[in-house]
């Protein structure tokens, strides 16, 4: 881009071609306000805060929205912009309900700022009045039309960042709402609850519902740190006020990771189980007493020691590298066992066994590619994952490609379409028939000659000439003429990329996994040594995990012992009936669950704000967490409890 | 020097505003060897005299209130308001979301806890009108707003008239809350 210059406010300053007046003022440190402009989004010139005179304009114009041209001379505060600006606050002011004593955002909010800095003591128009309704009906977030002053910052922060485009504009004119769908309540309507629209709106016209009152962002300390949600790997910033978590933010509405969905802003402020807050011990009565850390530690050592090697660990993924590895020698090096495994090992047996059935493939997981190919996609296939429920990020990167780039998006599931609102083509194929499915798809591609030839081994169009389309059609049920289309649509995308997750993972087949790394494969879908692939993994560090070689798996059918660091996951009913059948069972945990109450020994463990480390994001991010929030009652940290059984069983850990 | 006079009316708030310039605590017995407070909630004193100085704080909810707000408008040479009420019409002007019976229904029959309520009527009680803010009804010279403004707030508002300036509150003292 070439440099341009402009006079603003008498001095000379340089900017890019391209940029808007607003972008070069704010470069420059020339302090123009603004109301309805927010970084990360498109500008539309909505408030006119931001008014400027402009040489040869015959009047102000919005400095947002006006392209910077070479040798324009700027006006940004002149007498008569200021005597506008207040202007313009005092008809926001009588437009609707801005007196701020009964406001959740007083003192958080912006255009309060702004009627201070421009000392807007009083106003001299009428005011409205308009009788106008508050939607509280949804679980996260509340939408008060009264505080509302239609700069649209939250409709643009719903379809640019979201991708969810459920807010928009309804009525005209003095009528003009904010609108969840055809104005619907927002609990009721196609949001996602993602929050980017409390985030993005600068009054109490949509706040949080869940932390209301519990502080202001001045009274916070900031932190940013890792979202502890799942394996996405946004940067999260919390803010934090007397060792209390008030609320979590995006750091950046512009950074797709940095987005935060419904889960990392709102879910892990809700309230949660009871803690743990000291050792317990299952005494002779048979119910869960209360101990010191030294008995429970005795007779964990007591036990350890006569399972002689009978003994198994399991970890939660939510917990970070540095406790991950410590396991790991707690169980190999201290209980001598070498079972072990994760609570989403299963999944990671099936993804690398797939991998490694690959053309022999020693890459593990790194053949797959980041989560930000998903934006340059013109072809998306889901299969067997549901992005929302598990990843909501990576549903937003799929809708935003969707939305943004016309891709084509195809759902390959037995059960539900996972993207109702968003998808072209919804494969519906019996339960069980994917791996049929996906041969075939491999069979039509070939046949129709949409794969690159020399990726197209002999050995793989021979495993797959068995899967003759008629054949096909009858297993999945799935018609000739769609399956063509997928193929069709999928062979020639300059970028397609396939995710799935556990509903595939499900079926204990790790040749599907093969199948869809082969698909990518023969179609060119490949990125420098990786795959257009993605397989979505449940926990925040299950990567991490899994490369640390956590995941063997339980080598008994049932261990005699069982020690669980689950931290602050929760079990699942599979798991925790297989765990009823231990004979001594220690679980370490955060909270009090149905894991922990058929515990012989319960040790206490922070959650995941109160710990600090490294995760490794599903696509093999490196990613540094801090912790927000102190422990309280001096409870120890995990690595402090492993140390002193350790030292109990006469070994030193470190 | 002979003390500035002043007026202060209480109309459609919670008083809270004079309960603020009771704050001041200690900085009042400055004050006082310079204002003479002729009328005042404070004193009970209702009836004007012409004052230099008028403060009102409220909004103007009923006949009487604008009679109160005229009459004092009319007795004093510099008119300053106190409060979000008086500068934007504040709290009490939530019930100009609905009519003035809606408002009464309510109050009389499902908040009021005194026996056998309803709802008064007399000659003598001034029907409830649309709530305003001060500046709608009379001239304003001053606004110090604030929910309610602080007691520095009202020190720095009536210092600056002492010194001959009409005041402005900077935008470090100014808050609506």
């Amino acid at each position: 881009m070439n440099d341009i210059t402009l006079t603003i406010n008498g001095k000379q300053v340089k900017g890019k071609a391209g940029d808007t007046v607003l972008e070069i003022c704010q470069a420059n440190s020339i302090d123009v306000p603004t109301l309805c402009h927010l970084e990360g989004l498109s500008d539309v010139g909505a408030c006119r805060m931001c008014v400027v005179e402009i040489e040869k304009e015959r009047r102000p114009v919005p400095a947002c929205t006006y392209p910077a041209r070479d040798g324009l001379v700027v006006k940004t505060n002149t007498e008569r912009l200021e005597r506008y600006r207040r202007q313009i606050l005092e008809l926001i002011f009588t437009e609707h309900n801005h007196f701020c004593m009964f406001c959740e955002q007083s003192g958080d909010c912006e255009l309060q700022k702004l009627a201070y800095r421009y000392q807007m003591d009083h106003v001299r128009y009428p005011y409205t009045f308009p009788s106008l309704s508050v939607d509280s009906l949804s679980d996260y977030l509340v939408i008060d039309h009264n505080r509302c002053i239609l700069c649209g910052r939250c409709l643009r922060a719903c379809s640019e960042v979201a991708a969810s485009h459920t807010l928009s504009f309804s009525q005209r004119g003095w009528k003009t709402l904010v609108s969840a769908d055809l104005e619907q309540s927002v609990g009721e309507s196609s949001c996602l609850l993602c929050g980017a629209c409390v985030q993005a709106c600068p009054t109490g016209a949509i706040f949080n519902k869940i932390n209301l009152y519990k502080g202001k962002t001045d009274e916070c300390q900031q932190i940013k740190t890792v979202c502890p949600a799942c394996g996405v790997g946004c940067e999260l910033n919390a803010l934090v006020k007397d060792n209390n978590l008030v609320r979590i933010e995006a750091p950046s509405l512009v950074d797709p990771r940095g987005a935060l969905c419904r889960i990392g802003r709102f879910g892990l402020l809700e309230p949660t189980p009871p803690r743990i807050t000291s050792p317990l011990l299952r005494g002779g009565q048979g119910e869960l007493e209360e101990c010191s850390l030294d008995s429970a530690v005795e007779v964990i050592g007591m036990r350890l020691a006569a399972a002689k090697g009978n003994f198994a660990g399991m970890i939660s993924t939510r917990i970070p590298n540095e406790i991950l590895s410590l396991f790991n020698k707690f169980i190999s090096e201290v209980v001598g066992s070498d079972s072990i495994d994760t609570l989403d090992g299963e999944s990671y047996r099936i993804i690398s066994e797939g991998i490694k059935q690959f053309q022999n493939n020693g890459k593990g997981l790194g053949i797959e590619c980041p989560i930000e190919s998903i934006l340059e996609a013109d072809c998306i296939i889901v299969v067997g994952a549901d992005p929302e429920s598990a990843n909501p990020i990576v549903s937003t990167l799929v809708r935003r490609a969707v939305s943004q780039r016309k891709t084509k998006l195809i759902v390959i599931d037995p059960s539900r379409d996972v993207f109702p609102l968003w998808t072209d083509l919804w494969l519906k194929p019996r339960v069980g028939s994917e791996g049929v499915l996906l041969s075939g798809l491999t069979k039509v591609l070939i046949d129709k000659g949409l794969v690159v030839p020399e990726k197209t081994k002999a050995e793989l169009v021979q495993s797959v000439g068995g899967y003759e389309i008629g054949e096909v059609v009858r297993t999945t049920g799935i018609e000739k003429e769609r399956l063509e289309l997928v193929a069709e649509i999928y062979g020639r995308a300059e970028c397609g990329v396939i995710i799935y997750g556990e509903e595939l993972l499900k079926r204990h087949d790790a040749s599907l996994v093969t199948t869809i790394l082969n698909l990518a494969n023969i179609t060119g879908n490949q990125v420098g040594d990786k795959l257009r692939v993605i397989s979505l993994k449940p926990c925040a560090n299950s990567r991490g995990a899994w490369e640390l070689g956590l995941a063997k798996g339980i080598k008994q059918d049932k261990p005699k012992a069982l020690y669980l660091l689950l931290a602050d996951e929760l079990v699942g009913d599979e798991l925790l009936s297989w765990l009823r059948r231990i004979d001594f069972l220690v679980v370490q945990a955060s909270y009090h669950s149905p894991a922990t109450s058929i515990a012989d020994v319960v040790l206490p463990s922070p959650i995941w704000a109160e710990r600090e480390g490294k995760y490794v994001s599903m696509d093999g991010r490196v990613l540094e967490s801090k912790q927000v929030l102190q422990l309280k009652d001096g409870l120890p940290q995990d690595r402090e409890i492993l140390i002193e059984i350790s030292k109990k069983l006469g070994r030193e850990l470190s | 020097m002979a003390k500035v006079k002043v007026a202060t009316a209480w109309l459609d708030a919670c008083a809270g505003c004079h309960m603020s310039f009771l704050d001041l605590d200690e900085a009042l017995i400055g004050l006082a060897n310079a204002i003479e407070i002729t009328a005042s909630p404070i004193t009970d004193i209702k009836e004007f005299s012409p004052v230099d100085v008028g403060i009102i704080e409220g909004a103007v909810g009923n006949a009487h209130d604008e009679e109160v707000a005229k009459n004092l408008r009319a007795n004093c040479k510099i008119l300053m308001v106190w409060g979000d009420c008086a500068c934007f019409g504040g709290i009490v002007s939530m019930r100009n979301l609905f009519t003035t019976e809606e408002v009464l229904q309510r109050y009389y029959s499902t908040e009021s806890t005194a026996k056998g309520s309803n709802i008064p009527s007399s000659e003598d009680l001034p029907p409830l009108t649309e709530v305003k803010p001060i500046n709608q009804v009379v001239k304003v010279d001053c606004y110090v707003p604030g929910c309610p403004p602080s007691s520095k707030a009202i020190h720095y508002a009536l210092t600056e008239l002492l010194e001959g300036r009409i005041p402005i509150l900077p935008s470090e003292i100014m808050r609506f809350d």
